[in-house]
């Protein structure tokens, strides 16, 4: 489980909160505190005062994979296949292993075609693929996308989808403004002004905001 | 007014794009899969990036306008007040037109990506241009965001408008359809018959294709309307 206790982080006011493992969306207004909740949970963040524990330890001591929705911001090397190595090339993992980490990870995610290709040249939603990639590599108990889906095709969406739901991760968080996406996971947390508004499953949470632009238009529009 | 791509070609190692077509007075959205070719071809249609063939006319078009799918590209200023200002904008009206509640000495880059993108489409949705390009325009903004800077673009029927996305669901008063399939860029037509042709549509809009309900507009009243129509 990752608790929430008495966490204060600059507009993040959070009392309790649990997630279980599976897939937790987090949705809400811009500026309702999202993105630091997500960083918060990865450990790029730490808390004011409170507590983030992942599995009861910090995030910090927990493998957590973590996807910018910038992700320009977090591209540290200029070949797409020196980046995918960089977790394991870090905690010094040998060359042969690395290699084989990386033909694999490429092959299962349908990226090898990327792999010789310069970063800067790859597409915004290109970029997003590889940094998946990276996040997965050294297969993370956690994995945390920011809004990754905003840069992606449907079809992208769908193998992303399916990319995490097959990553072997316990937890997967992500924050979404899309909310048929939202609808797919297991948990749905709704944040407002650095509150948690709403938390439980898509159906329960997306049933008190009918009224709202948040519920998804394909429910509220049956074909 | 118009925009004519004269057999237009752009090409790298791994890629190519050929462009051919006509962009009138309205509002046209071009789909495409990851890497097909949409922001290079926003960065040619805008007269930023020189094709490897072909040419790109404007025909009555004297100011054009890309905005960049990541908003933090386009900052100059530090604070808020400073970002309007080199815009030739006064903070409140923008902010106001935004939607978002921050003060006019916040620095720029310190609001969160969604205020960021609403400060900086309503500094471009406060100004008038022939053409207008937007790369990515509903990325980062929640859904109120969404429905709010698509009126505002509804209301952009001065000029040529050309929305450049992945959106699934919120999409503005939509009147011209393309998409890039291939390697090409294919023209799907006027709304309603586009929705009929287009490949990207979302499944919603697919979905309601198939029912034989197409939707006149692809906005969220339009999707309403088409999913609660009665059939025959």
């Amino acid at each position: 489980m990752i608790t929430v206790d008495a966490l204060r982080y600059r507009l993040l006011a959070i009392d309790t909160l649990a997630i279980a493992p599976g897939i937790t969306s987090v949705i809400g207004p811009n500026g309702s505190g999202k993105s630091t909740l997500l960083k918060l949970c990865a450990g790029i963040a730490e808390p004011e005062s409170g507590a983030v524990l992942v599995d009861s330890r910090s995030p910090r001591d927990a493998e957590v994979g973590y996807v910018n929705e910038f992700p320009d911001r977090n591209i540290l090397f200029s070949m797409v296949k020196d980046e995918l190595a960089s977790p394991l090339r870090f905690r010094h993992t040998p060359c042969k292993e690395t290699d084989l980490a990386i033909r694999s990870c490429a092959e299962t995610l349908g990226i090898t075609r990327l792999l010789d290709r310069n970063m800067q040249d790859l597409s915004g939603g290109e970029k997003i693929l590889v940094a998946f990639a990276v996040a997965c590599i050294s297969r993370p108990r956690v994995i945390i996308l920011d809004e990754c889906d905003s840069h992606l095709d449907a079809d992208r969406c769908a193998w992303l989808e399916k990319a995490f739901r097959s990553s072997g991760a316990a937890y997967v968080i992500r924050c979404t403004q899309q909310m048929e996406t939202a609808a797919e996971g297991d948990h749905l947390i709704y944040l407002e002004k650095g509150r948690v508004m709403h938390a439980g499953t898509p159906a329960a949470v997306f049933s008190l905001l009918s009224d709202t632009p948040f519920y998804p238009l394909s429910w509220r529009c049956p074909v | 007014m118009r925009l004519v791509l004269d057999h237009l070609a752009a090409y790298r190692p791994f890629w190519s794009l050929a462009a051919d077509g006509v962009f009138s007075k309205g509002i046209h959205l071009v789909s495409g899969d990851v890497g097909s070719g949409k922001s290079t071809l926003a960065l040619m249609m805008a007269g930023l990036r020189a094709p490897e063939s072909g040419i790109v006319i404007p025909e009555g078009i004297t100011k054009t306008m890309l905005s960049f799918q990541f908003p933090e590209f386009h900052v100059t200023g530090l604070s808020v007040a400073e970002e309007c200002a080199s815009w030739g904008l006064t903070p409140d009206s923008v902010t106001r037109l935004a939607g978002i509640n921050v003060g006019n000495e916040t620095p720029a880059l310190s609001l969160s990506r969604g205020e960021l993108k609403r400060l900086h489409l309503a500094c471009i949705l406060s100004r008038d241009y022939d053409l207008l390009l937007l790369d990515e325009p509903f990325s980062s903004l929640d859904c109120r965001g969404k429905e709010q800077v698509c009126r505002q673009i509804s209301k952009q029927s001065r000029g040529i408008t050309v929305i450049f996305t992945h959106e699934q669901s919120i999409f503005p008063d939509i009147t011209h359809i393309w998409e890039i399939m291939r390697g090409e860029l294919v023209d799907c037509g006027d709304m309603p018959a586009a929705a009929r042709r287009w490949q990207h549509a979302p499944p919603l809009v697919k979905n309601l294709v198939s029912a034989g309900r197409i939707p006149f507009k692809l906005t969220p009243e339009g999707i309403r309307e088409a999913a609660c129509r009665i059939r025959g």
